[in-house]
């Protein structure tokens, strides 16, 4: 039994957001022009994550020993950064953690399918992600991150992937978890292309009835368009500023 | 509390941001939250036009609508006129029951922060707050002023955590103050706390306690009984003192460091002076003596004790101890008079003292309680002490306090402050309990309402309903709309093809030969059975469940309603339904000469009653005679009947024998309680005869084929569902339950029982016959049925498989599965059963495993429930009958203490204890508690030993008794 009332029958969630509503989403790009090619800061509620890139190259530096060269498309190397501080309890992670591990193969997955990879045969591109502040929606907004960065250090891509995690109270969906929700409720994260209704990105760890998933699916899909938008919006103003400044 | 930011974002939403770096456990947690402040939340009046817009719609297509009406109840008075009460959260936690009554209160809002706080202080009063939000007619609003960017305030450095939920609540008072102005609406502040009180006074808010808005309405003396006590006895009482408990951090560090101890307390129901608590760590129970160290502990209570020093061990009591025969003369008003611990207290436990010092072979650790964790406080049912009436007789109206005593005999008796001592007098009445006071004897309560006459059949009724926490209100609408609107027409599809997927999935049995047999009398038909011999020499045998789950769906209103009522419940001239009637005794009811759908358990089982096959589908039948016990086993003795359906019934009768005997010899066990049945006048309803159960071969056919369908059934769903399969287990009992019986069976007849195994158990109970008393084997079950551990349900994930073991039916696994309209048990398994032979998916309320412990919780504790209320029915209703009848009958002595004896007289299934001053002379007498034998001088000038299994004439009569109001059978040594 929760201590909290986590959807009340007035319609309002622990934060006080109604059902379908996002966190306050923020983002950045190019924070750190010096530090990397590509970087983007994305802050969704108290979540805040950083992501540099750097690629593509010829040599990954974070690459494991004896790691092959591909042909058809760039090496994708994904390393996370926990640090102690970001979580609520101060405990420190262990270098191969298994869910950061599982958490990086899915991002990888995902990104070698957004990637236009012919471009980028026989090379590495160095993705490093770091966790400033955790509040829920980690794959989520690693999954942000990584999109600017990579848009900010000038890799081609299909579309925007815009992800979003979206639980189940008993019948109702809620968009954009926090932590709270997150601990006691099973969720599911997805991550849209662009403004279509594809998913490249799709991770339920928890049980969730199928005859509902469609539902929450389909509310995530709206979630993830917003985020896109947000986006988007940055992506155009730091474009602008650009022009600016040439 | 690091930060506090706040940000206006573009689409009006702001967020405010806390940080709390605390430390727990040594370690850092950092709790941060988000909130998000909003305009959009409503203030929830009709006549309000400004928050329109803010009834967003739900998710599922409804919408919330504002309750609090436009023309809210108008006092007239200078500063209130119309008005909204906004309430604190100590009014609601102490007068929820005045809150839920429908003579005041209504319009009223209830701050989110309000809520909050009464859920964490008590979860229960919680829910009753939720559904009263609920109740339309009632008109309570919950505002949540803390999202409300118009009404948050931020928590100040250095302000304590209550100080700052007082000040939301003020803010969102005079929110709502300013909000209504202009539609000359008022609000007034109800509060406990004279602190915020006067705060909001000096903020400009009309507020008041309690008491004194409760003074300002028209129909104040109605109410007045009702206000919970904390103010009214706030004068210094000063008859007791009991030792303050434990701070809770002591309390934690304790039980960690394993010096405390956590349980729930269980009071003797004979001796109020005595408690015992099993713990986790110890083999058998403590002990806790004396009202000082029970310290204030109700009956059920889960509290914290401490061990006392070995000095201070005791025996249990061989005594009975009424609290009325020792505190017999207070009255609620004499407090002077009252000493700490009255005399005749002291010399009990000096009496203890000493025998413990005489033998200290069987001392057991005492423990006093230093903290509670939970109070198992409800509503008790009882009635006014009568000597507290006899003294108001005098002095009119005043309100006085006096002490009700309560039905249930281990709880102590309740203080309460009324003007209408003289009226309540002679009535069962419903009490709260408020507080129980360091200072104080006895817990204070206030008044709910009045049942009716002591003795009269309706109030008896709803009293033991009451007493037994059983739901017996009638169900609400919204439960009678989950009902198929066809209502008593509705009927099995004609076309079974008509396209719908699960109809079609259904077996038409409609051929078979199936038939019910039940109690005479019954109306909801849950079984019936089928068989017929197959060409390979074998048996096809079918049981047929009524189909429940069809009508009542997962997550629906009506389906939890039934989960909440768990059990339909038994008494004597009443049942009170899980399911509404028109299922359980209509549309789900296997009536014969019509269709209905069923779930089929179909076997196939050799001539020695194995299991060659077993099958499970849902079906429809058309059952071809309902026949009660008696009239099955006529018409199967009788060889002239030759049809095909009366041999069915004797293939059924033969597998049913051989399936018993197997039974028997893996070790099923035999036990035996005193069940009797009243027999009912049929035209004035007045109870007529009581008759000791009766069973024929016909009861146990249907009884074994039931079995083997839930050990069928169980399997299946604990393959399908390893985690959450509903089962039920019964524990082999702990040697130690037995070792007084196997004591008291050794020194007086020489006997033994045996407890390796369930089989080593039933055998060692066959061999003890005294051969002069055909009833000593009887007895013998009777008494050790009460040494066994209750059954239980439990979902399979919580225990491992070795313990699945149901003990008394000797089998690896069982479940319920044969009674859904009776038991949600078998509907939960109905469900289980159809998802995993893929009728359809099974619902998340079922698959979720922390959900199932719920359900499982519930229902056990409801089973146990309806079980106590239907003996105390049949306990009200032999009184009842002995009231016309007295006689002298056989009894036997189950139990002897050093101050009275316990008989048992089989006629009536009634125990009552003797005592000792109606024996005999009570100085003379000796108790040998190594013989379990008691000696004394009778009235007659002859001396006389009495031991335990020694049968005995007893004159019984009925008598009522004066201070429960409670009929009961007085026993006398004839």
């Amino acid at each position: 039994m929760s201590r909290l009332e986590l959807y009340s029958p007035e319609g309002l969630r622990v934060d006080g957001r109604r059902w379908n509503e996002l966190r306050r989403f923020e983002c950045r790009t190019n924070t750190h022009p010096h530090a990397a090619d590509g970087s983007a800061y994305v802050q969704q509620g108290n979540s805040k994550i950083l992501c540099l890139v750097k690629g593509p190259m010829e040599h990954g530096a974070n690459l494991a020993a004896g790691t092959k060269l591909d042909a058809n498309g760039p090496v994708l190397s994904i390393t996370i950064n926990y640090p102690p501080f970001a979580a609520n309890d101060r405990k420190k992670r262990q270098k191969n953690d298994r869910r950061l591990q599982e958490i990086s193969i899915i991002l990888k997955r995902c990104f070698m399918k957004t990637i236009v990879l012919k471009n980028y045969s026989r090379t590495v591109i160095d993705i490093s992600l770091t966790v400033l502040a955790m509040d829920g929606g980690l794959l989520a907004c690693f999954c942000n991150a990584i999109t600017l960065a990579l848009i900010d250090a000038g890799i081609s891509l299909y579309d925007y992937v815009s992800a979003i995690s979206i639980g189940l109270f008993d019948q109702t969906p809620l968009l954009d978890m926090n932590t709270l929700e997150e601990s006691d409720l099973s969720f599911v994260t997805i991550g849209v292309v662009g403004d279509s209704d594809k998913l490249n990105l799709m991770l339920c760890e928890d049980k969730i009835p199928l005859d509902k998933l469609e539902r929450l699916i389909s509310l995530g899909i709206e979630g993830c368009h917003r985020v896109k938008q947000l986006m988007d919006h940055q992506m155009r103003v730091a474009g602008q500023e650009l022009q600016e400044r040439q | 509390m690091a930060s506090v930011k706040k940000q206006r974002l573009s689409d009006g939403l702001s967020v405010t941001q806390k940080v709390f770096v605390r430390s727990r456990n040594g370690g850092a947690l950092k709790i941060v939250r988000e909130h998000y402040l909003r305009d959009d939340v409503p203030c929830s009046s009709i006549c309000c036009d400004d928050c329109e817009e803010y009834y967003r719609p739900t998710p599922d297509g409804g919408k919330n609508e504002p309750v609090l009406s436009g023309e809210p109840l108008d006092l007239g008075k200078q500063n209130i006129g119309k008005h909204y009460l906004v309430l604190d959260t100590n009014v609601v936690l102490n007068a929820i029951d005045l809150l839920e009554g429908d003579k005041a209160f209504y319009d009223v809002v209830i701050p989110q922060t309000v809520l909050e706080e009464v859920r964490n202080r008590s979860y229960p009063i919680y829910m009753r707050l939720r559904a009263l939000c609920k109740n339309d007619d009632k008109r309570f609003a919950v505002f949540h002023n803390e999202f409300k960017a118009a009404s948050h305030v931020s928590r100040e450095k250095g302000e304590s955590a209550q100080d700052f939920n007082d000040r939301l609540i003020r803010k969102c008072a005079s929110f709502y103050t300013e909000h209504l102005k202009s539609h000359k609406i008022d609000i007034v502040l109800l509060t406990g706390d004279k602190n915020n009180a006067e705060k909001a006074s000096k903020e400009g808010l009309v507020s008041m306690t309690l008491h004194n808005y409760v003074s300002l309405l028209p129909n104040f003396a109605e109410l007045e009984d009702m206000l919970p006590s904390n103010e009214t006895f706030s004068r210094q009482l000063n008859e007791i003192n009991y030792q303050d408990y434990y701070s809770s951090a002591r309390l934690m560090g304790g039980i960690k460091n394993g010096t405390l101890y956590q349980g729930v307390i269980n009071i003797s129901s004979y001796n109020f002076l005595e408690g015992s608590i099993s713990v986790p760590s110890m083999p058998k129970p403590l002990l806790i003596l004396g009202r000082e160290n029970l310290n204030r502990s109700f009956n059920g209570d889960s509290v914290i004790v401490e061990l006392l020093p070995q000095s201070k061990w005791k025996k249990p009591s061989t005594e009975i101890v009424d609290e009325e025969t020792i505190n017999k003369n207070e009255v609620g008003d004499d407090d002077e008079n009252e000493v700490i611990i009255s005399d005749q207290e002291r010399k009990l436990l000096a009496q203890q003292a000493a025998e413990t010092q005489g033998h200290d072979d069987k001392v057991i650790p005492t423990a006093r309680v230093v903290g509670i964790v939970k109070r198992s406080w409800r509503l008790y049912v009882g009635q006014l002490a009568s000597n507290a009436a006899a003294s108001s007789q005098n002095t009119g109206n005043a309100a006085k306090s006096c002490f009700v005593i309560l039905m249930d005999r281990s709880l102590p008796k309740i203080r309460i402050r009324t003007r209408r001592s003289r009226e309540l007098s002679g009535k069962r009445i419903v009490v709260a309990v408020d507080s129980w006071p360091a200072n104080s004897k006895y817990p204070e309560g206030h008044f709910v309402r009045v049942l009716g006459d002591i003795e009269d059949k309706d109030a008896e009724q709803e009293a033991l309903l009451l007493e037994h926490d059983v739901e017996y209100r009638p169900f609400s609408k919204n439960v009678l709309d989950c009902l198929p609107k066809e209502g008593h027409d509705w009927k099995v599809p004609e076309n079974l093809q008509n396209g719908d997927e699960q109809l079609a999935k259904r077996r038409d049995l409609r051929d078979k030969l199936v038939c019910s047999i039940d109690p005479p009398g019954c109306v909801d038909i849950d079984d019936a059975l089928h068989a017929q011999l197959l060409p390979n020499g074998n048996y096809e045998v079918g049981v047929h469940i009524a189909d429940v789950t069809h009508f009542v769906k997962p997550a629906t209103a009506l389906d939890q309603e039934g989960a909440s009522r768990a059990t339909s419940v038994y008494l004597v001239d009443k049942r009170i339904d899980m399911l509404p009637m028109l299922l359980g005794t209509d549309l789900c009811s296997l009536k014969p000469y019509v269709d209905r759908f069923a779930f089929t358990v179909l076997w196939e089982l050799d001539q020695d009653a194995n299991i060659v096959k077993v099958d499970y589908f849902k079906s429809i039948i058309r059952s071809k005679e309902a026949f009660a016990y008696e009239q099955a086993q006529l018409r199967m003795d009788d060889q002239s009947q030759q049809d095909d359906l009366t041999k069915g019934m004797r293939i059924l009768l033969k597998l049913s024998k051989k399936l018993k005997q197997k039974r028997l010899r893996a070790g099923a066990l035999n036990l035996a309680s005193p069940e009797v049945k009243v027999h009912m006048d049929s035209e004035t309803s007045d109870p007529g005869e009581v008759e000791v159960k009766k069973l024929v071969e016909a009861n146990s056919l249907v009884e074994e084929f039931m079995l083997l369908a839930n050990i069928s059934v169980a399997k299946k769903i604990y393959d399908e569902f390893p985690q959450v399969a509903m089962l039920r287990r019964h524990g082999a009992p702990p040697a130690t339950n037995f070792e007084v019986l196997n004591d008291m069976l050794r020194v007086r007849k020489g006997m033994s029982i045996s407890l390796e195994s369930s089989k080593a158990l039933a055998d060692s109970l066959d061999r003890c016959v005294d051969p002069q008393d055909p009833y000593f084997n009887t007895l013998l079950r009777i008494m050790a049925t009460r040494c066994m551990m209750a059954a239980e349900y439990f979902s399979a994930g919580n225990f491992g498989y070795e313990d699945f073991r149901h003990y008394g039916l000797a089998t690896e696994i069982y479940t319920h599965f044969t009674s859904p309209i009776r038991r949600y048990c078998d509907v939960v398994v109905h469900r289980q059963l159809a998802a995993s032979i893929g009728y359809e998916p099974l619902h998340s309320l079922h698959r979720d495993k922390a959900k199932m412990d719920l359900v499982v919780k519930n229902i056990n504790k409801r089973h146990r429930n309806a079980q106590f209320a239907g003996r105390a029915s049949i306990e009200y209703y032999v009184g009842q009958v002995m009231k016309n009848t007295q006689s002298t009958h056989e009894g036997y002595v189950i139990k002897v203490f050093s101050n009275g004896i316990v008989v048992l007289v089989p006629k009536f299934g009634v125990e009552s204890l003797i005592k000792l001053e109606s024996l005999g002379d009570i100085k003379d007498s000796h108790f040998d508690d190594e013989l379990y034998k008691l000696t004394f001088t009778g009235h007659n000038g002859q001396s006389r030993q009495i031991s335990v299994f020694d049968r005995v004439n007893v004159f019984v009569t009925s008598q009522l008794d004066e201070l429960t109001g409670k009929r009961k059978a007085q026993l006398k040594l004839a």
